[in-house]
């Protein structure tokens, strides 16, 4: 392929382009609304796999004590816990150590505390790590047991609600990801059917002074990638607004909500997103090719 | 150039449009091929250029089968051949120049080339001034004018017109004709189907007479032969 070529079919395509005007823009449209729910199921299903491992590493059990519990029975305690089975570690967190931690998970937001007025409503707890996660369950219920022990929390009731709802998204967000696809590919083909139609007559021209089958069919080909390449490209940016602007207000409101930090996670999101609209318009045209061009 | 060896067509209607054709075309003839209306004349044209393919028989067009063909190789068939038809089939939004050139662009040919290529046919059809001019801005005379340049920009062996002065009037047709002519003289081969008594007459080439899809006659130097 030499250079004129390459300048013909990127003339072709704008030309194309510009001629079939609307039905262009609703191609493009339908590839970026089509891609932004894409990302946006992508995004989620990321983040909730990101949530379950954090806390699946967290074989940790949170023993809060009464708050009439001295320090000098918590040492007792402590060599209780120690002796426990599948008991790793236990370390004793005071509840002044725990309003430090907290204020440094807030960052910013440490002047929301000025509302307790020094006050501390935090207690003294015991951070107890366990051998494996399947012992988790007993070992807690078991400290539950031990005077002076308020509370023993762990992750795993929250861990399996996030496993179903992760579960559900998936399947929904796979099917609604095929009707997309499928919505999507219609569109592009049938633009790219029309823009068949329209240059019937050139096609016909090309056979007769000897263009090859290919020859014929790259501009359409292009045609394609380049509307889902500008349909992702829309999504793409759409797409980064959105998760920076859904990270913001978490930060605001939740601080220590562990969202995926927006590099290089936006990045990858963009990739994927920019490839798959080209793909998408790729096989739209393609398809099309086959049925509406007999070269 | 041109060999058929009891060529038949059958359309997939199961008319007959051609049967028992046996001719041989020699580099740099001139050749016209005439008949009633629904003789096969068309038909005759459009397997020179596998646009229609015959049901049996032998067909060898610049030395290529046409019928054992495969698919890929009829685009390099065509690149031999320039062929022209009645209605011109110019493409109204690209100009006079860009016709022409888009018949060497598609092929990929080199630039340094089209341009002198298009100015050398533009000449030879007389139309170097009205390079800049869209189809409709033309004569029918001078639109044909432009298919022939584009049907020779990449010098072909063998040029097929099938009715070119179908819609011209007598003195406009002359001037294709005087067209015709010199890419003859060039040793261009040329093979013409056509209506035009006085045109047939008056060059006294190889003229073939086709009837109900037979060969009726194939005169060395013959005239029309029909009263219409
Ligand atoms: N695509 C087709 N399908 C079926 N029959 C066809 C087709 N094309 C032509 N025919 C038939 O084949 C026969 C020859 O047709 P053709 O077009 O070759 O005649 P022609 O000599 O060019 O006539 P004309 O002088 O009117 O142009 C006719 O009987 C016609 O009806
Ligand atoms: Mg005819």
């Amino acid at each position: 392929m030499n250079i004129n070529t390459v300048e013909y079919f990127v003339r072709e395509v704008m030309h194309s382009l510009k001629r079939n005007n609307w039905m262009s823009v609703a191609s493009i449209g339908t590839v970026a609304v089509s891609l932004f729910i894409f990302g946006m199921f992508l995004m989620l299903v990321m983040n909730m796999n990101k949530m379950v491992d954090t806390m699946e590493s967290q074989v940790q059990i949170k023993v809060y004590l009464e708050d009439d519990f001295s320090r000098e029975d918590a040492k007792d305690l402590e060599k209780e816990l120690k002796q426990m089975q599948g008991v790793e570690k236990v370390t004793f967190v005071t509840k002044e150590e725990a309003m430090e931690k907290f204020k440094e998970r807030l960052g910013d937001q440490k002047t929301l505390l000025d509302a307790l007025d020094e006050t501390n409503p935090l207690p003294d707890s015991f951070e107890v790590m366990v051998l494996q996660p399947e012992m988790v369950k007993t070992a807690a219920e078991n400290i539950e047991k031990f005077e002076g022990v308020d509370s023993a929390k762990y992750g795993q009731d929250v861990m399996e609600h996030l496993f179903d709802i992760t579960r559900l998204i998936r399947i929904f967000g796979f099917a609604l990801m095929m009707v997309l696809a499928l919505a999507t590919l219609f569109i592009i083909s049938n633009t790219i059917r029309l823009t068949v139609f329209a240059r019937r007559k050139e096609i016909a021209i090309m056979k007769y002074v000897g263009a090859t089958d290919w020859f014929i069919r790259w501009p359409f080909v292009l045609e394609g990638i380049v509307m889902g390449f500008l349909g992702s490209i829309i999504a793409s940016v759409v797409l980064r607004l959105t998760y920076s602007g859904i990270t913001a207000k978490i930060y605001d409101t939740l601080a220590f909500f562990p969202l995926i930090p927006e590099e290089p996670f936006l990045t990858y999101v963009t990739l994927i997103v920019v490839i798959g609209g080209m793909i998408m318009g790729a096989i739209g045209s393609t398809v099309s090719i086959k049925r509406f061009l007999k070269v | 150039m041109i060999h058929m060896n009891d060529v038949m067509k059958v359309y997939d209607n199961g008319a007959i449009a051609l049967n028992h054709i046996n001719v041989d075309i020699k580099k740099g003839e001139f050749v016209f091929l005439v008949g009633p209306s629904g003789a096969g004349k068309s038909t005759f044209i459009k397997m020179l250029f596998r646009e229609v393919l015959p049901s049996s028989g032998i067909l060898t067009v610049n030395g290529r089968d046409i019928i054992h063909m495969s698919n890929r190789d009829v685009p390099f068939l065509r690149r031999s051949l320039g062929v022209i038809f009645q209605d011109y089939r110019l493409l109204p939004d690209k100009t006079v120049y860009e016709n022409i050139a888009f018949a060497m662009q598609v092929i990929e040919a080199p630039r340094r080339m089209m341009q002198r290529n298009v100015n050398n046919v533009l000449d030879i059809v007389g139309l170097r001034d009205k390079y800049k001019c869209f189809p409709n801005q033309l004569s029918g005379g001078e639109q044909q004018r432009v298919a022939i340049a584009r049907a020779i920009v990449n010098n072909p062996a063998i040029v097929i017109a099938d009715e070119p002065t179908g819609n011209l009037d007598p003195e406009t047709s002359w001037g294709i004709m005087d067209i015709f002519k010199s890419i003859n003289a060039s040793g261009t081969t040329i093979v013409m189907a056509t209506h035009d008594k006085t045109i047939v007459d008056a060059m006294q080439k190889r003229v073939i007479a086709i009837e109900n899809g037979e060969i009726v006659r194939d005169e060395a130097r013959g005239g029309y032969g029909y009263e219409h």
